[in-house]
């Protein structure tokens, strides 16, 4: 029949089509077994909220605009080849600084200032819904995305509950001034976020130092010290005592990600 | 055999202008996805609204896919004589419907070249994973019932469409799925979406079938019984009513939450936003008014008028996909209960309006176009229509 014969030879073809496109993918190598470094590391991030709020509000008014941006925000742009854009729809922006406010002022007018990141999730929504694995979380907690598997669907940034992913609409290249090499740049049409400066962990464990991110590293250096670093699997480093002895808040704690940036002091106690 | 299937001439003028047509609006909207790409910054995206309405074409193609599959196959399952006319043409249509859909995720995401990385890749806690999977095997299973139906082997074809319903029920309930699992935003979140995009499927399915039947006969100048569209069209409007109940559970409940309340506000009475019309244009002229023009008896049994309602509630079910999915985009969500949140650097914690682009409604426009080519092509090569379609089948 002669239906049957065109018919099969369409289908034929569209399948042909959709499964010839190859193309490679990265792979991330440990010298230590998962099971290892799961035992021995976890990132996570401490906030002093009350510092970070003394420290916007000298900065605002200092510099008389609302949206300056604070030493650790400099830093991590330039550190992760973060690009500018003047519109604010598109750019890409890895940590940023957010104001709140209780939602009955007249109750407490008081408005306090904290940095979003990329909350390194226990149960990253994230990592659930990538489709093809492009995000994934490693055994020492930091929530990575494979650029070269990525496909930019977005379902991720849909995901996840904190905004903390931006898309690139256009090549990051255009909205850079210079390139740290250091860092892997990413192209248009795929999805990046913080990655707790992954390539300075890896180096500082490989050595055996302790990690620090641009972040951290500038808001010590700028001698406000509101962000500490560290890994919580070890009871004596520093961030394991500060969320011992501080009453910690994560961010929609209540969905159960379990956000590993931990805030502190935003009662200022 | 009691029906008899066969293929248009098509080799009227008419003809040839409408595969003209449809062909270069096709290709017009391939050439609006490769300007979106290249020049960038043509669509009304942005991070805080990173998916708009040619991802909102991915359940819209789908839900016509499953719909017309569900209705072609419905004859096969239950062995119904009498809509067994239709059953080559729904499933030929639902074929290309679900390539539409592909394409619309090929379109949608930002680096094409890593396409296939999504079925390379399977990822089991991922819904649009296994999504990648349903969709290519329901393709496949499209095929099938098609071909098995071509050849008129009775019992395969019955199994088939026992087999393509099911496929379709589970595929577009995976796609709902998509949806309304995300937990991140308050107003995603329902366990009604995918009963409601089951329903949802078939009307708007069904709508079209009924335009497309009625404009086919019509132009091929064959027999088209007004009963047999009938029982359809009275299917259809009792499934829009039920498409309606569902909208309204779901809106009051979310209504009910007082911690939703400003979001509610700002989606169903706030004529500003593009959200709140998608929902009441929808309601008014997607369900109330068809339900009527087919419920009426003025109306109800008139070919044309029954063609107007199912254009009417197909098109708006894209309205549907967009507030499905954009306004769990717009409002913004609070990251420390209790406190209002006003980023510095972004645009997080504020109202960020979406607005489709023309780049972006030709892309649709485009993969529309692009289906019904297929089916006037389709219809010249393949004997997917009947010589006549009457009430009375006459059994062998
Ligand atoms: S992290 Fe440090 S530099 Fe950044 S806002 Fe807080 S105090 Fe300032
Ligand atoms: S904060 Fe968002 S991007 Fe980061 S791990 Fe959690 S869900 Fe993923
Ligand atoms: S955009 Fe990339 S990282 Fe995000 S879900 Fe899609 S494939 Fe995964």
């Amino acid at each position: 029949m002669m239906s049957r014969r065109k018919f099969l030879l369409l289908t034929g073809a569209a399948a042909a089509g959709a499964f010839l496109t190859p193309q490679i993918s990265a792979k991330t190598q440990f010298i230590e077994s998962p099971e290892e470094v799961e035992a021995k590391r976890r990132w996570a991030m401490a906030v002093d909220v009350e510092k970070c709020t003394e420290c916007m509000r000298e900065l605002i008014a200092k510099t008389g605009n609302p949206e300056v941006k604070p030493p650790c925000v400099v830093a991590c742009d330039k550190e992760n080849n973060v690009p500018e854009f003047e519109d604010k729809r598109i750019d890409p922006q890895w940590m940023r600084i957010a104001k709140l406010e209780l939602d009955k002022p007249e109750v407490n007018p008081k408005e306090f200032y904290i940095p979003l990141l990329c909350n390194h999730c226990e149960n990253p929504p994230c990592v659930q819904v990538c489709l093809t694995k492009a995000s994934f979380k490693r055994p020492d907690g930091i929530v990575e995305i494979d650029m070269h598997r990525c496909i930019g669907c977005r379902y991720c940034m849909i995901a996840c509950p904190y905004g903390a992913r931006s898309f690139n609409f256009r090549n990051p290249r255009e909205g850079l001034k210079e390139v740290n090499p250091n860092v892997q740049m990413r192209t248009e049409g795929v999805v990046e976020k913080c990655t707790f400066c992954v390539h300075r962990i890896d180096e500082a464990v490989a050595k055996g130092e302790e990690p620090i991110p641009a972040c951290v590293e500038a808001c010590h250096k700028y001698g406000k010290g509101a962000l500490v670093f560290g890994n919580i699997k070890d009871p004596n480093s520093e961030i394991s005592k500060i969320l011992r002895e501080n009453i910690v808040v994560q961010l929609r704690a209540n969905l159960g990600t379990d956000p590993h940036v931990f805030y502190t002091k935003l009662g200022g106690e | 055999m009691a029906v008899e299937f066969k293929k248009i001439e098509g080799d009227s003028v008419q003809y040839f202008a409408l595969v003209i047509v449809l062909a270069v609006v096709t290709a017009l909207g391939f050439y609006a996805y490769v300007l979106d790409h290249q020049l960038g910054g043509l669509n009304g995206l942005s991070n805080r609204v990173p998916w708009g309405i040619v991802n909102a074409g991915i359940p819209y193609f789908i839900g016509l896919s499953a719909g017309s599959l569900i209705v072609s196959a419905l004859a096969g399952v239950f062995n119904i004589k009498k809509y067994k006319v239709f059953s080559r043409i729904a499933a030929y249509m639902a074929a290309a419907w679900i390539i539409a859909a592909i394409l619309s995720i090929a379109l949608d995401i930002g680096k094409f070249y890593h396409f296939m990385n999504a079925v390379r890749y399977f990822n089991p806690t991922s819904i649009f994973s296994w999504n990648a999977f349903l969709y290519s095997s329901y393709f496949v299973i499209c095929s099938v019932y098609l071909l098995v139906q071509f050849e008129e082997m009775e019992r395969a074809t019955r199994f088939m469409a026992g087999l393509a319903v099911f496929w379709a029920v589970l595929v577009h309930s995976g796609t709902g799925a998509i949806y309304s699992f995300v937990y991140s935003r308050e107003l995603y979140h329902s366990a009604l979406t995918p009963p409601m995009f089951i329903v949802c499927a078939i009307t708007s399915g069904l709508g079209l079938l009924l335009a497309n039947l009625y404009f086919t006969f019509r132009f091929t100048k064959r027999e088209l019984d007004p009963k047999l569209i009938r029982g359809l069209a009275l299917i259809f409007a009792g499934l829009m009513m039920v498409l309606g109940y569902f909208l309204a559970v779901e809106g009051l409940e979310k209504g009910y939450i007082p911690a939703l309340h400003e979001a509610v506000q700002f989606v169903f009475l706030t004529p500003t936003s593009g959200v709140f019309w998608s929902f009441w244009l929808l309601v008014i002229f997607g369900i109330a008014i068809p339900v009527i023009i087919v419920l009426n008896p003025k109306t109800g049994y008139d070919l044309r008028w029954i063609s107007l309602a199912g254009i009417m509630h197909a098109a708006l079910v894209f309205a549907e996909r967009f507030y499905l999915i954009v306004p769990g985009q717009v409002f913004p969500e609070e990251y420390l209960p209790g406190y209002k949140i006003e980023s510095l650097h972004t645009l997080e914690g504020y109202i960020v309006t979406y607005t489709p682009t023309i780049i972006e409604w030709l892309q649709i426009i485009g993969l529309i176009a692009m289906v019904y080519l297929v089916y006037v092509i389709g219809v010249k090569v393949f004997a997917l229509i009947p010589e006549r379609a009457v009430e009375e089948v006459v059994e062998e």
